[in-house]
């Protein structure tokens, strides 16, 4: 019946709720008119009892079973009162979301923050259209004045940009017999990048050749460096690494190698041969500049009509992955 | 009791445990006033079976499994059928939730086995009203509230958990504010007569009260109890003292020891009362007493009206209600002091006041005959009253036993008897004599209350008087006792007997519950307990959907009026206004107006992002003029930069200077706000 009745809700106030298309910039606030609110199913065998509470003092000629009666039925409006004040008022802001690569959750960081005196317990965070069942993990609390973050995270698949589903936060506080909601759509999307591709064929080193199978920039010694995630392990400096002592602030170190091709590192999708799927190319192209970054090899990089000049460092890696998620999507700006 | 708890076992508590510890407690509070009324083997099954909750909760065992369970439970409900003969009903159905409660703490898994538990107990709230339902009970009935909902609310944190403490107190705010409405729903929720289905059993058996005989005895033995028979509150000014005749059961029949009241007895069609003066109008509270006698002052003019029940008069001028009072009653009645009953030349069926045994009291029956010498009936009736007067006969709660010729042994042997016996005695004489006579039982008097002006009369003011018809004044009231103890009736039992001293030493006395002039203080607290307990009953446990009728019109004439209108509306301004000023104290106005700055800017375009300093949102916004000028006006950028600077500076001074010029940094910023458009 619940289940009916929050379904019947759900349609008749899509109308006028914030759904696709309309998203709330910057910090909102929850109005008041914005909590719905219902009793749970606690609620409704709480309702059963005060009937029998009412219908026993009746035929009992009770009269204190009259008070009794009439106690429990207002602490239940109270509550419902109180898990309405729960969450209404708090402010919401969405938070940094991080770029991801498809097939990675994407995190979005939701800020609550109270600016009542009143404080908030037992908040829950959920994405409205996604079940994810009692997962204790976006259960929050929110002291007076405070601000908390609450991370959602979403499984992507396809790269470009991701906008979340309605973000539903709601409360069952105090004493369980009515859930209070409100639903939230965060303007925040979140960047997704292809998915690099597994068993790629190795950095076209060399002028760009393609297909050239050298082992890219094994050749020259060109000293160490501090250890970057993605170094294979081959490349480690574990003679350089067994003199260091960690405890003393040693850290892992990578040889470095300065390859023939060094500067002359081009990743041009163009290369790749077309008959090889578009977003298999897109996939490599990732592949490559993550591996390049990894070793730390400038690389130039063409995508159809967009060239960047070989460089490297985070923020030309952003730049290209970026270029790569969204290319040929409408929205690439 | 937590603490000590964890000083048992030498580790603090974890939150799951000492929410249950919590939970088993409002179970005992709960369970423990169904302890007045179980069977003992109840009462120890379920102590022993939340003690053993408690150990599991504290030592961190494991649940006990079903197949223990089981052959527990089925075996407590063997013995609820041994004990009760039943498994349905009231006594048994309670004792079968006090077992469910204790077990079910045994069988709790999941959430909503929480709220089962939670709920059965607040329904066993209730099942303990069947017993009692005193002041005390409803102190209990809250206490148990309250620790119910803190249970309730501390199994509805998920985070951060405050201490006991605060919850106990976020508890006892959702009461206090749950209160005034729950009393608000009390008056007004309409009320229906109960009951829906099969007349509730028996509750309160064996009530002490007046019975239909009369036998020596046995209305001293009532005089000794201190309940209260019903009270009475008296519109306008209560008849003297000596003028409370409470009628009850008329006893016709004599067989020579106990005075019954016969058979033949139909409803009062041939009777007439002729009375004089205007009646006086109260209304009676009786006490329930599981017999059928109603109450009211000699002599009722009209058929009180009993709210559901049928109120017979019968030809002896008694008031019955059809079916046994089982709960407190409330009526109205009006009653003429001043009344001629069956006056006339002829009283049909003479003869059965006329009866005697045969074979008993010829003494008396002799000096009886003797009387019809003299012709005048009404001179034979004072000549008896003279002789009880004049004679030494004593009033005495303590009357010596009698033989066979009870009356013989009272007139010429003790001469010291209560009310029962003078007014036996004097009946048969009168007969004997050849007068038409009865006795009368009731009750004579009662106490009012000063607190609340409600007049109480207990079971120490049953009386027992006679009637005799005299052709020309009908049924007239004589009492004996007062012949002999004229301060009974005038000033209560209290005055008219030395009552016996508690356990037997004198210098106790003065702990009597009659008590003497020396404790005013005692007999003023007396007073206060019985206003509260009065006033409690008439309108917590008696609110009848009659009195509700009166009260909800009484409050419909007092809320339409201009007055409470206009300090609605003036309560209703102050709370808005409260309200308002206190959203404003919530944000500092200079932190509010930077926040209006924020959002003025977001709907131009240019939202602050969330990490964003005041200065850093200055830089960007100064940073990229091309932009920002298509969305905002140059002025308006200007005034937007000026803003965000003065604002930074305030914002990141040291505190010290944070005081001064506030006033004015915030009209500053109000102009500057107004520019951004």
């Amino acid at each position: 019946m619940t289940q009916g009745l929050r379904g019947w809700v759900r349609r008749s106030t899509g109308a006028w709720l914030p759904r696709a298309g309309t998203q709330d910039a910057g910090e909102i606030e929850i109005k008041s008119r914005r909590v719905f609110i219902l009793p749970t199913r606690a609620g409704l065998g709480f309702a059963a009892l005060l009937l029998v509470l009412l219908i026993g003092s009746i035929n009992y000629a009770l009269g204190l079973g009259f008070g009794l009666t009439f106690l429990a039925l207002s602490c239940a409006l109270v509550d419902m009162v109180a898990t309405y004040r729960n969450l209404a008022h708090l402010r919401l802001q969405q938070g940094r979301v991080a770029p991801v690569f498809a097939g990675q959750e994407a995190q979005f960081e939701l800020l609550l923050s109270n600016r009542t005196r009143l404080a908030r317990y037992a908040l829950r965070a959920d994405f409205a259209d996604i079940a994810n069942g009692a997962d204790l993990r976006h259960m929050t609390d929110v002291a007076p004045g405070a601000q908390t973050t609450v991370t959602l995270s979403v499984p992507t698949n396809a790269r470009g940009w991701l906008a979340p589903a309605r973000v539903k936060l709601s409360t069952r506080f105090p004493l369980g017999l009515f859930q209070a909601w409100s639903y939230w759509r965060p303007a925040a999307r979140a960047l997704v990048y292809p998915r690099p591709e597994d068993g790629a064929p190795p950095l076209p080193l060399a002028g760009g050749a393609g297909n050239n199978p050298r082992p890219g920039g094994n050749d020259d010694f060109a000293g160490i460096r501090s250890y970057q995630a993605g170094d294979s392990p081959r490349q480690m400096a574990w003679r350089q690494i067994a003199r260091l002592d960690p405890a003393l602030g040693g850290q892992l170190v990578t040889k470095h190698f300065e390859g023939t091709g060094g500067d002359g590192l081009l990743l041009d999708f163009d290369a790749i041969p077309v008959w090889v799927d578009l977003e298999l190319r897109l996939s490599r192209m990732t592949r490559w500049v993550l591996d390049a970054e990894a070793r730390a090899l400038p690389y130039a990089f063409r995508l159809g009509a967009l060239r960047y000049d070989a460089a490297n460092g985070a923020a030309h890696q952003a730049a290209c992955l970026r270029a790569l998620a969204l290319y040929g999507m409408r929205e690439a700006a | 009791m937590k603490a000590t708890d964890a000083r048992l076992i030498a580790l603090p508590l974890s939150r799951d445990k000492i929410d249950t510890m919590l939970l088993l407690a409002s179970a005992v509070l709960v369970l423990a006033p169904h302890a007045a009324h179980l069977p003992l083997w109840v009462s120890l099954l379920c102590g022993a079976t939340l003690l053993w909750r408690a150990l599991i909760t504290l030592r961190g065992r494991r649940m006990p499994p079903a197949m223990l369970l089981l052959p527990i439970a089925a075996g407590a409900m063997l013995g609820v059928q041994f004990s009760y003969d039943t498994l349905i009903g009231k006594d048994a159905g309670v004792a079968m939730l006090v077992l469910l409660v204790a077990f079910k703490m045994l069988e709790m898994h999941a959430r909503r086995d929480l709220y089962v538990v939670i709920f059965l107990c607040f329904f066993l709230v209730l099942t303990n009203f069947f017993y009692a339902q005193g002041i005390g009970t409803a102190l209990m009935m809250v206490a148990s509230i309250l620790l119910l909902l803190t249970t309730q609310l501390s199994f509805g944190f998920t985070g951060a958990v405050p201490p006991l403490r605060t919850r106990f107190g976020m508890a006892a705010r959702t009461l206090a504010i749950a209160a005034p409405l729950a009393a608000l729903l009390f008056v007004v929720f309409p009320r229906i007569q109960g009951p829906l289905w099969g007349m509730p059993g028996g509750s309160g058996s064996g009530k002490s009260g007046l019975s239909d005989q009369m036998a020596p005895g046995q209305m001293s033995n009532l005089a000794l109890s201190e309940e209260p028979a019903f009270r009475a509150r008296f519109f306008g000014r209560a008849p003297d003292k000596a003028q409370l005749y409470w009628r009850g059961p008329v006893l016709d029949a004599f067989d020579g020891r106990t005075w019954s009241r016969g058979a033949g007895r139909i409803s009062g069609r041939n009777l007439h009362l002729a009375v004089g003066q205007p009646g006086v109008d109260y209304e009676v509270t009786l006490e329930p007493s599981q017999s059928h006698w109603v109450f009211a002052l000699e002599m009722a003019g009209e058929l009180p009206e009993v709210p559901g029940r049928q109120v017979r008069l019968s030809s002896q001028f008694e008031l019955t209600s059809d079916t046994p009072l089982d709960a407190r009653l409330r009526y109205r009645a009006s009653s003429h002091t001043d009344y001629a009953l069956q006056r006339g030349a002829l009283l049909e069926g003479a003869e059965r006041w006329l009866l005697l045994p045969y074979g008993f009291n010829p003494r008396a029956l002799a000096e009886g005959r003797a009387l019809r010498l003299i012709d005048d009936p009404a001179q034979r009736v004072q000549a008896v009253l003279r002789r009880f007067r004049e004679e030494p006969f004593s009033y005495t709660l303590e009357p010596p036993l009698l033989g066979r010729h009870t009356v013989d042994e009272f007139l010429y042997g003790a001469r010291a008897g209560f009310c029962e016996h003078y007014s036996g005695a004097f009946v048969f004489l009168m007969r004997a004599a050849g007068v038409p006579a009865r006795v009368v039982t009731g009750y004579q008097g009662g106490d009012i209350n000063p607190l609340d002006g409600f007049m109480t009369v207990r079971q120490s003011d049953a009386h027992a008087w006679a009637e005799v018809w005299l052709e020309d004044r009908g049924w007239m009231r004589v009492d004996p006792t007062a012949a002999v103890a004229p301060e009974r009736v005038n000033r209560g039992l209290g005055a008219s007997v030395p009552r016996p001293a508690p356990f037997g030493i004198d210098a106790l006395r003065g702990m009597n519950p009659f008590g003497g002039e020396g404790n005013a203080w005692l007999a003023q607290l007396r007073d206060a307990v019985n206003a509260a307990n009065n006033g409690w009953n008439q309108w917590v446990l008696n609110y009848t959907p009659e009195r509700q009728r009166d009260v909800v019109q009484s409050l419909q004439q007092q809320l339409f009026g201009w007055p409470f209108a206009a300090l609605l509306t003036l309560g209703g301004a102050m709370l808005l206004l409260l309200r308002f000023l206190r959203r404003r104290r919530e944000t500092d106005p200079v932190d509010a107006l930077y926040l209006a700055l924020c959002k003025r800017l977001a709907q131009a375009g240019i939202a602050r992002d969330l990490d964003e300093s005041p200065s850093a949102f200055a830089a960007r916004l100064g940073a990229d003029p091309g932009a920002s000028e298509i969305k905002l006006a140059p002025q308006a950028r200007a005034a937007a930069l000026d803003f965000l600077r003065r604002y930074s500076a305030w914002r990141y001074a040291p505190p010290r200077q944070h005081a001064g010029h506030h006033r004015q940094l915030t009209a500053t910023l109000k102009s500057l706000l107004s520019q951004v458009r």
